[in-house]
């Protein structure tokens, strides 16, 4: 059994094995199946509490894989942000010395949330400048 | 509703995402589907050999031991069963339902049709190159539990 906790590295490594067959167009039309077939829980969240919604999906999972960050919801302005002081998974990578993260790797995250979220009327505005360091912010605004 | 703020150091909590077996399990039917069955196993072979190398050199050197403490910290890690018989040739672990698959029952994600081998394939590839062979004895596919097999390769 692979525990939850190697998850990481082993999502890392099927990055890399669709890349060695099919070059990168297969590592992201598997992040695409992966946004359609597994975030239905971010989906739902957000049909049924709008940007509140955002806020219920990350409590949970930020706070299961003991990330290190500042998250703001604003009701009223329709605004969600995450400031990721430490990203637990690409920190998990870069700490690992027998294995390279995948080149990519961060890119998954702006593919899957964005692609849930943009045709319900959200904007989803990353800032990825400092993924080699394991940080990164998102803000995501409900349209009008 | 108010502005709402949350902060959170890593210390804060434990670092338990079950979630993750629903992607995992997502990535297997993803392979399966454009790649087949072998890709399957191929993907797993190749992610064991990489990122299990530390534990495979511990198998190496320690054998059967090394692997039953590995076990026996997953499951206990999942909040899991593992029912653990060992000789000096032979490990037994009998696993009353998988942690991975019971929780991804339990919240309705899709449990790949070769899920089975993230057991299966990565337990023969931990004993590649060691004087153990793995065996998956038994397997049921709705709750995972299954009896695995580990033993002395015939010289």
């Amino acid at each position: 059994m692979i525990p939850c906790t190697d998850f990481i590295p082993a999502y890392s490594e099927m990055f890399k094995y669709l890349e060695s067959r099919d070059g990168k167009e297969a590592v992201v039309d598997f992040w695409t199946y992966l946004s359609d077939n597994f975030l239905d829980n971010l989906r739902e969240e957000a049909a049924k509490n709008g940007i509140r919604g955002c806020w219920n999906y990350w409590s949970r999972t930020l706070n299961e894989e003991a990330a290190d960050f500042t998250m703001t919801v604003d009701d009223e302005e329709g605004a969600f942000s995450i400031v990721m002081h430490h990203c637990p998974s690409k920190g998990r990578l870069l700490a690992f010395e027998h294995i390279e993260p995948y080149r990519d790797y961060c890119e998954h995250c702006d593919l899957l949330y964005r692609r849930v979220l943009e045709p319900m009327g959200f904007t989803y505005e990353p800032d990825f400048s400092e993924v080699d360091q394991a940080k990164c912010s998102i803000v995501i605004r409900k349209k009008g | 509703m108010p502005k709402e703020v949350m902060v959170r150091n890593a210390p804060d909590n434990a670092y338990l995402h079950k979630d993750f077996h629903g992607a995992l399990s997502t990535g297997i039917e993803y392979i399966h589907n454009r790649y087949g069955e072998e890709a399957v196993r191929e993907y797993l072979r190749q992610f064991t050999r990489a990122y299990y190398a530390p534990l495979i050199e511990e198998i190496k050197e320690r054998w059967l031991p090394a692997l039953r403490a590995h076990y026996a910290q997953v499951y206990a890690d999942e909040g899991g069963e593992v029912i653990i018989e060992e000789t000096a040739d032979e490990l037994l672990l009998r696993v009353p339902f998988s942690p991975a698959v019971r929780h991804m029952r339990e919240h309705g994600y899709m449990v790949a049709r070769l899920f089975h081998e993230t057991v299966k394939t990565v337990n023969e590839t931990l004993c590649e190159g060691t004087p153990f062979a793995a065996e998956l004895v038994e397997y049921d596919q709705e709750t995972g539990r299954s009896v695995q097999r580990f033993y002395r390769r015939a010289s």
